[in-house]
């Protein structure tokens, strides 16, 4: 099923490392670490131990540093997700705005519980702490951007909007 | 009343977020005048207006620049914590997005007032279409001389940089974020030593917030005393307040500090109300970590006095009976709202963010999680309640840096306010189940001579 894919940046993605790197003072680039690994990220899809490796390779530190990054911070895939990931906040301003009630719902529609992927490989659905889109709750963040004032029928819209896009771009 | 605006006045004016339209709006004057100061007389206009922290501490801004330590030949650097992750806390969002040449220019000016030539804005993750306005206005201020070499030729270079963090709320806490910055986990750091003498790679760092930093423009255009003027007592200038739940206009508004909480509540200029109708039953005014207020505190001090929407008013009564003014932001719970269950969320969200350096965070967070959700479930016992009391005292004040203190605060404050309400889940645990408390004597008036119980 897991495709294997060839962990290695094209030379314009090797030009954006080293234009980050260039942000930081002379070897410092360390530093370049959490910008590289959401790059990374979003070229090979999540961060697989082969993945940090290669990350750690290209600013020059031990692979252990790149891991424990990785682990620390919530937006790292450390497995495979969908393709369009579901992110319900669910802290105190969303829930007395009904997050629970959403994340309950998009469970039912998608068949699947939070932390789970559909079998197609679509849709993951996974439970978050406040996003800081408090007085336009309930929320979720799907991808780059945040999709807020969520009712069932919003939530509808978007599955579609989604399963559409796919088949469009097949 | 109306509140003078000093941050969103022109943000809704079309196309602001584009340097040609935001610098016909008076855009980037502040620069003009602060590089023909020397960067110690800026500090002094910002020392002079007074001007608190906006992230939540509310620590002197001025006395802070004051700190930074200014070795030979050391490279210094200002850091803008726009990390903004306290739950409530929506502010940082709006300037950023719609008025992100204000930020731009009050991190110019700032920058000149600290020497930092390479400025960071630390930006959290999840904002994660916020980068591209900021780069494109740190782009187009330099394409008109407000950024790069030899700025207006005052001989001073500053180039600024944007990092996303990656999903922390700990990287708000300003040596996590340090530690962030430099590609680590965000572990605080013991301080001392403070950034102002060892911060970003060794460096002498400040870190500010967004709005902080903002506000440094207008400070430099009408100048420290008149900015001081604004507001009341050591509450100076604007704050800008994000207003989120049972209300009927959530939002971001723009106050001066001298309106009262239940005219910010009830006015149709702010809140606009509780929703539907409802009544007001409590109330975190300043981001999920300040203690929360059941209506009849929040609106009147124990005093019995109003009570204003500023530092000092908010915080009348120290925890006993009031809060703090915090980040800014204003959670609003109607009568309808379980304050077991809201606590719980909250709990739940500290346990997450842990860093896991202290024990006492580490482990009391997750023990109060689980106790509050055994109780909101209606599994609970009545030594529940002094466990969690237990327990958040001995989280307070055990631990490098403050997420313990404000992990520790929402559960103290629950426990404080709405003993009776907890009791309720275990003493009818079936009917918990089924129904909210509702408002209970919380809206009660307060007798100016009640004994208050801590």
């Amino acid at each position: 099923m897991e495709q294997k894919i060839m962990i290695q940046f094209s030379q314009e993605q090797l030009e954006k490392v080293n234009q980050i790197i260039a942000r930081y003072p002379e070897g410092k680039q360390k530093s370049a670490l959490l910008p590289v690994l959401h790059l990374a990220q979003e070229v090979f899809g999540w961060l697989s131990t082969e993945t940090m490796d290669y990350v750690a390779a290209l600013l020059q530190i031990e692979p252990i540093e790149v891991y424990e990054v990785a682990t620390f911070y919530t937006m790292y895939n450390l497995k495979p997700v969908g393709k369009y990931v579901f992110e319900v906040c669910q802290t105190g301003p969303c829930m007395i705005q009904g997050s629970d009630d959403i994340i309950a719902y998009i469970g039912e529609r998608l068949n699947i519980k939070p932390g789970e992927t559909t079998e197609d490989g679509l849709f993951t659905l996974k439970v978050a702490e406040c996003l800081g889109a408090c007085g336009y709750a309930p929320m979720m963040q799907v991808g780059k951007f945040y999709k807020e004032h969520l009712t069932k029928e919003k939530v509808d819209a978007i599955i579609a909007e989604c399963r559409n896009n796919v088949s469009v771009n097949n | 009343m109306s509140s003078q605006k000093l941050l969103l006045e022109n943000a809704h004016i079309e196309g602001i977020r584009y340097y040609d339209v935001y610098r016909k709006n008076g855009g980037y004057r502040s620069v003009e005048k602060a590089l023909k100061m020397a960067p110690d007389e800026v500090v002094e206009e910002v020392k002079k207006s007074g001007l608190r922290g906006r992230g939540g501490a509310g620590f002197p801004t001025g006395m802070k620049w004051s700190f930074i330590a200014k070795p030979e030949g050391v490279p210094r650097h200002l850091v803008c914590n726009a990390d903004e992750s306290e739950p409530g806390t929506f502010k940082d969002r709006y300037l950023m997005e719609f008025l992100p040449h204000l930020l731009i220019e009050g991190l110019i000016v700032s920058s000149y007032a600290l020497g930092s030539n390479v400025t960071y804005i630390y930006i959290r993750g999840e904002y994660a279409w916020i980068p591209d306005i900021l780069e494109q206005a740190i782009a187009e201020a330099k394409a008109n001389g407000f950024l790069g070499k030899n700025i207006l030729n005052s001989g001073f270079d500053c180039e600024i940089y944007v990092q996303r963090g990656a999903g922390a709320y700990i990287c708000g806490e300003e040596t996590a974020l340090i530690e962030s910055l430099e590609g680590k986990r965000g572990n605080p750091r013991i301080k001392p030593p403070f950034p102002a003498v060892k911060g970003a790679w060794d460096r002498p760092t400040v870190v500010n917030n967004v709005e902080t930093l903002a506000a440094v423009v207008p400070i430099i255009n009408i100048g420290g005393e008149e900015y001081a003027k604004i507001g009341v007592g050591r509450s100076t200038g604007t704050k800008l307040i994000s207003a989120c739940g049972n209300i009927n206009k959530p939002g971001v508004y723009e106050i001066d500090m001298t309106i009262s909480v239940e005219e910010f509540i009830y006015s149709d200029e702010w809140c606009g109300g509780i929703k539907s109708g409802k009544r007001l039953k409590a109330c975190i005014p300043g981001g999920s970590s300040v203690p929360i207020l059941p209506a009849n505190l929040l609106l009147k001090t124990a005093k019995g006095e109003s009570r204003i929407m500023n530092y000092e008013s908010l915080s009348d009564g120290g925890f006993a009976t009031g809060t703090m003014m915090g980040s800014g932001g204003f959670i609003v719970l109607d009568e309808d709202q379980c304050v077991v269950k809201h606590t719980y969320t909250l709990a739940r969200f500290y346990r997450h963010e842990s860093c896991g350096q202290c024990s006492p965070c580490r482990e009391g967070t997750g023990w109060m999680e689980k106790l509050l959700l055994r109780l909101d479930q209606g599994q609970g016992k009545l030594s529940d309640i002094d466990l969690l009391w237990d327990i958040q005292s001995k989280i307070e004040g055990n631990t490098i840096c403050p997420l313990g203190d404000a992990a520790a605060w929402p559960v103290a404050a629950a426990i404080r306010h709405f003993r009776d309400e907890f009791e309720w889940h275990i003493t009818n645990a079936a009917e918990a189940q089924t129904r909210n408390y509702g408002l209970a004597h919380y809206a009660d008036p307060l007798p100016v001579s009640e004994p208050v119980a801590v």
